[in-house]
């Protein structure tokens, strides 16, 4: 096998990436200084395996400090359409909670009716709180949604408790986004790559 | 075809410089070369004492890529080296003016080294 084949396959430790935008001018480099070496055959492989390993280590972290950057990217957008959804949820609670205070106001509702359909104003409110500071997604918004969608969540599982015949489609909504919200603003996401230099 | 490329923050926000990167922008203050010319000419002015591998050289020529700090000039063939076509790389002002920074901060560093009497008073 001649010495730029073996070359060829130690580019494989490279990224693809790199690999296709350089691969060729290295291995003619490589020919190059392989024809014109000075040393030993030893101590040439030896340099090479040695400049190959640290620069392939350095090229691959590189790879990953750019994915980490698109996923922080990636979630972010995620997050401003999920607070865009829980501020039109939000909203469409807190309406639909004014319609039946309304409704309560004309004597049609029980007094355990009314506070639920107060503290689904409220966590409507809450929602939309909550959606609002998501969509500025700076660190003290993301703490201020975390608060309001937990006392959404509290509200809205006492509204279950004081108002059991809560539909099922409230309850999911009421309860199940607060908390995919929660989730999704407290996943993991490693370090925040967005605010470093470029 | 030269690729025109953007450059990241002031050329004060480059400083420091890695060793092999200011080596390279070094050797293409000259004017521009390919791959090979520029480990020769590191060498060469380094008597030896730096040698840059494809790796290494491919690598940091990405980074000064990207940062906008050396442009890709035409491709074409070296007759003393055969007929295959090479990238060949220059700086472009930004890079310029960076390599000045850093050469300046060196200077800077060397006087007050002198200063301490670490080394002789009269360059070596």
């Amino acid at each position: 096998m001649s010495a730029e084949r073996i070359y060829r396959l130690l580019l494989r430790i490279y990224p693809a990436d790199f690999r296709s935008e350089y691969g060729r001018e290295m291995t003619l480099l490589f020919r190059d200084e392989y024809r014109t070496r000075d040393t030993n055959a030893i101590a040439f492989w030896v340099s090479m395996v040695w400049d190959a390993a640290h620069s392939a280590i350095s090229m691959w972290v590189d790879v990953w400090l750019a994915r980490g950057k698109e996923y922080t990217r990636t979630l972010e957008i995620i997050m401003k359409l999920a607070g865009t959804l829980a501020v039109l949820v939000g909203v469409f609670g807190a309406v639909n909670a004014l319609a039946e205070a309304v409704a309560a106001m004309r004597g049609t509702l029980g007094s355990a009716h009314i506070v639920a359909v107060a503290l689904g104003g409220a966590a409507g409110v809450l929602l939309i709180t909550a959606g609002t500071a998501l969509l500025r997604g700076t660190p003290s918004a993301r703490y201020t949604a975390t608060i309001a969608l937990v006392a959404s969540l509290a509200i809205i599982l006492i509204a279950r408790l004081t108002h059991p015949w809560m539909s099922s489609l409230s309850q999911l909504i009421g309860i199940g986004m607060p908390l995919a919200l929660l989730v999704a603003l407290h996943w993991p996401r490693g370090h925040d790559h967005s605010t470093s230099a470029a | 075809m030269a690729k025109k490329q953007r450059t990241a923050g002031t050329p004060e926000s480059q400083l420091p410089l890695a060793p092999a990167t200011f080596q390279i922008l070094l050797a293409l203050a000259d004017g521009e070369r390919h791959g090979y010319a520029i480990m020769k000419e590191v060498a060469s002015r380094t008597k030896g004492a730096v040698r840059v591998g494809p790796g290494t050289l491919y690598g940091a020529l990405k980074r000064l890529l990207e940062g906008g700090l050396v442009e890709e000039g035409s491709e074409r063939a070296d007759a003393e080296l055969g007929d295959d076509r090479r990238r060949y790389y220059r700086l472009t002002k930004f890079g310029l003016r960076v390599a000045r920074l850093e050469a300046r901060r060196l200077d800077a560093m060397v006087r007050a080294a002198r200063q301490k009497k670490l080394i002789g008073t009269a360059p070596a």
